[in-house]
């Protein structure tokens, strides 16, 4: 080759490239709209934005799997955590975890309520992105082995994740149960262990039926539920009709635990979570 | 050296190593809370450390380049730079800007986005430096009339990084469309346009260092550059997968950026075919050490490591993990701080009259703790952030207990950054050992130790 041929090579495949990828350019921003949504933009979701870099988030965290790596990431974390759950810990995260257990802490933002509140609206709106299905299995926050759960997303679903064994329709209902305790949107395991003294956001659920027993005979409890089955059905439909105490479980009498399974599971699913909860004495 | 002119190219030097030095404490500050709890979690949480670190990573980079750009231009144009009273006023304004950058983070004063985090007044003052430096370059170039290939690709590399930069200091609404041009100025500098940086730096030091054939060595400076541009170009879609963009990036970026590694062959080939063909013709065998140090370790760190989670079938669990860290430590070090380092190398020397040509011992201790610590560390992202994948990515644990369970990972980058930190230690108290002599134009060392100046140049253009 000569550097006269040389020359073209490099002149010819700069430009070439970047034609295309001008072209490309163009196209992505016909679709943008439909692909973020960018119609549900609010002022509150941009001022949202806007707290997120005010505050620094992106050196601690991802969004996008894009920023630091000193702390989860939390593309989707609207998915695994309610609104009322994120207020109380974007307050003070000390509530929610331990430094000396975890070696590591978030510390206190000093948000005003109303940035919280926008910041939350646009999390939720980066959690509805449609970004080809990433992250492939739920990124959680805490949790060990057992808490796996398959994507919120449209992601490779044919293999159940680790952990989980596939489930079809004339299987046991409480086999169907753990398989959705870990598959629900969002993961009931993003909240609730199933080992003794394995606290997460949510209370674990070892040793659910005794102490409920032992709760409905005490007179503290607050719900209309008369037996055990009952009280797990209130606690999945309406979380916040009798809450556990705990400052990291609910505020002003509002549970954490998102009260949106009401509606996004059906009454079948509802009872294969109950069976299977009540095998956990 | 041969013009009085270059000795601005000192002080550019100067600073870049005493930002260099502060980068690699904030480096170790970072690395210290991942180990955690963290005494300093009110006073300096990890988010001003890493952004400290980062950005006192690009503003001595940026100054290195300029520096190195003074020394070169005046070598390859046979003149006198332009205006040398610019060029101090330049680097008196990029060192104001910077360090009340750094101070401004400590309070949080930033735009939150990732190594973009200046805010709009030092961008502007980005701005404002980079035109009054090419300003000046292109100057002394039209003056003297002589204009070679390597100072085309080089100059083409600054000009680009500048007209790159304008994206970052537009506002965007839409956090997706603000990735999309993040990227822009990220990705098209160290994937693009500084690569023709560091192949002009390359080329300059090849040819005087081994006597390699100017023509041959600009002939492949040309085959690198469009082996740079047809792939990074395009590859930018590696970082587009998961942002919220069309589905067309996904192949797009597989594609593209698989063949992005050829240029970095490219350069080692270079490097490489260069000492073998012409050996050394140069006592200064340290700055040789640098420079092809950084041909191959940039081949590694960029090309192997760059690869090796480049397509989107494993992008998808690595996204956003210590692999992406372990990348972009190699990454960024063997392709643009020891490119730097080559240089400083180079010139030191002829600056400084008191000064070893070959290089002091102390010079080869500093390069082979460096290479050993980084190395080190580059492992220890890399067993970290597989740990990482595989406990929280894949089998689904939760991310502070994956954390957790890879702590002794980060152990092991503390030792090994330990190792490095002090291989930079002796290079910088290397650097500043001799006194730079500047009242006198100080010959190279052996004369006619430059070949490139016997020979006439190609006349080039770009
Ligand atoms: C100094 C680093 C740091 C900064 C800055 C930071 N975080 Fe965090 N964040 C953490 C860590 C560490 C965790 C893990 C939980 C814990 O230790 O509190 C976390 C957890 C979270 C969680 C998940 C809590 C859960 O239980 O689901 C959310 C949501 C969150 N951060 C939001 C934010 C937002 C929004 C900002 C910016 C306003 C921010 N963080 C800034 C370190 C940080
Ligand atoms: C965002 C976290 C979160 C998720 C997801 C979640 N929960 Fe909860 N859950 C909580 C919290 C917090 C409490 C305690 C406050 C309360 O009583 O409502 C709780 C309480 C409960 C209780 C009562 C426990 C007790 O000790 O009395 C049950 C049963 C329960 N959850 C079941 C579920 C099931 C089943 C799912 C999935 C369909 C689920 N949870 C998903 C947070 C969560
Ligand atoms: C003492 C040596 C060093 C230590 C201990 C160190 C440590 C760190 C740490 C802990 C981070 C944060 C990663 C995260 O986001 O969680 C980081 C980021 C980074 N460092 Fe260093 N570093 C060192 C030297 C260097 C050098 C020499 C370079 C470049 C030449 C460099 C370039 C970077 C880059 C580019 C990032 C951002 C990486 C990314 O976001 O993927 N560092 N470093
Ligand atoms: C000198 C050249 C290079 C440098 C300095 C460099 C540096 C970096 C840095 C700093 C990041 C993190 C960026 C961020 O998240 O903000 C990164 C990401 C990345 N780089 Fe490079 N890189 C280089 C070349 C390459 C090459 C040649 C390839 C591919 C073959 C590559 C593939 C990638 C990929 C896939 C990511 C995204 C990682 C993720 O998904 O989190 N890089 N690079
Ligand atoms: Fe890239």
């Amino acid at each position: 080759m000569t550097t006269r041929q040389s020359r073209i090579f490099a002149v010819a495949a700069t430009a070439l490239s970047a034609l295309l990828f001008m072209v490309l350019t163009v196209d992505s921003h016909r679709q943008f709209q439909e692909l973020t949504q960018s119609q549900n933009l609010t002022p509150e979701i941009i001022h949202g934005k806007d707290v997120w870099h005010k505050y620094n988030c992106i050196n601690c965290h991802t969004l996008f799997g894009e920023g630091a790596y000193y702390a989860p990431d939390l593309t989707k974390i609207t998915q695994h955590r309610g609104e009322a759950y994120l207020q109380a810990y974007m307050r003070d995260p000390s509530n929610f975890y331990d430094e000396q257990k975890h070696r590591r802490l978030m510390p206190t933002q000093d948000l005003s309520e109303k940035e919280i509140t926008d910041l939350i609206l646009f999390l939720d709106w980066v959690a509805n992105i449609d970004n080809q299905g990433w992250p492939p299995r739920p990124i959680l926050v805490t949790g060990g082995f057992a808490a796996t759960a398959a994507s919120a997303a449209t992601g490779d679903r044919d293999a159940a994740p680790p952990g989980t064994t596939p489930v079809g329709d004339d299987d046991d209902s409480r086999a169907k149960g753990q398989y959705l305790f870990n598959t629900a949107v969002p993961s009931c395991s993003a909240c609730h262990s199933t080992q003794p003294g394995a606290d997460m956001a949510g209370p674990t659920m070892a040793g659910l039926v005794a102490r409920t027993e032992e709760l409905l005979a005490s007179g503290d409890y607050q719900g209309e539920a008369t037996d055990v089955a009952g009280y797990i059905r209130e606690s999945i439909v309406t979380p916040s009709a009798h809450v556990v105490p705990g400052a990291m479980y609910s505020a002003g009498g509002t549970s954490f635990m998102p009260n949106t399974y009401r509606d996004s599971l059906s009454e079948e699913q509802i009872d294969n979570l109950v069976d299977y909860l009540m095998t956990l004495k | 050296m041969r013009y009085k002119s270059q000795s601005v190219a000192y002080w550019y030097f100067a600073v870049a190593m005493v930002l260099f030095g502060l980068q690699l404490v904030f480096g170790l500050l970072s690395a210290a809370k991942y180990l955690g709890p963290d005494p300093l979690l009110y006073i300096l949480p990890f988010d001003v450390t890493k952004v400290i670190h980062t950005n006192l990573l690009i503003v001595w980079v940026l100054c290195g380049f300029m520096g190195g750009t003074y020394w070169l231009i005046p070598d390859e144009s046979r003149s006198e730079l332009h205006s040398t009273k610019l060029a101090y006023i330049q680097l008196v304004l990029w060192t104001i800007m910077g360090v009340t950058a750094i101070i401004g983070y400590l309070f949080r004063y930033g735009t939150g986005n990732k190594l973009l985090e200046q805010p709009l007044p030092h961008k502007i003052v980005i701005v404002i430096c980079m035109l009054i430096f090419l300003y000046n370059i292109g100057m002394t170039i039209r003056k003297s009339g002589r204009f070679t290939t390597t100072e085309g690709v080089l100059l083409l590399g600054l000009l680009s990084s500048a007209v790159l930069f304008l994206p970052a200091l537009l506002h965007y609404e839409n956090y997706t469309v603000s990735i999309y041009y993040r990227w822009w100025t990220i990705h098209l500098w160290v994937e693009g346009v500084w690569m023709m940086i560091m192949g002009a730096f390359l080329a300059y030091l090849l040819i005087r260092l081994s006597g390699a054939d100017r023509e041959v060595m600009e002939k492949w400076l040309y085959v690198i550059v469009g082996l740079v541009f047809i792939a990074g170009i395009l590859g930018t879609a590696h970082h587009y997968y998961w942002v919220g963009v069309p589905a067309y990036w996904l192949p797009l970026g597989g594609f593209f950026s698989a063949l992005e590694p050829a240029a970095l062959v490219g350069m080692a080939m270079m490097a490489y075919g260069a000492i073998r063909r012409s050996g050394l013709a140069h006592p200064n065998a340290l700055a040789l050490h640098w420079t092809v140090g950084s041909a191959l370790f940039a081949m590694f760190g960029a090309g192997l490591l760059g690869l090796a989670h480049t397509f989107p079938s494993i992008n998808k669990w690595t996204h956003g993990t210590l692999i992406t860290a372990m990348h972009g430590h190699a990454a960024f070090y063997g392709a643009y701080a020891m490119i730097i380092l080559a240089m400083i190398s180079y010139a030191l020397p002829q600056m400084c009259p008191s000064r070893p040509d070959k290089g002091t011992s102390l010079g080869y201790w500093a390069f082979w703790m460096q290479m050993a610590g980084m190395f080190g560390m580059t492992l220890s992202f890399a067993t970290a952030g597989i740990g990482q994948v595989y406990l929280e990515r894949v089998m689904g644990m939760g991310y502070l207990d994956a954390q957790l369970k890879i702590q002794v990972h980060f152990l092991m980058l503390i030792a090994t950054a330990s190792l490095f930190a002090t291989g930079v230690g002796l290079y910088i108290y290397d650097f500043f050992r001799f006194r730079p002599v500047f009242d006198q134009a100080v010959e190279p060392a052996a004369p006619g130790a430059d070949p490139a100046d016997n020979r006439e140049p190609v006349r080039g253009s770009v």
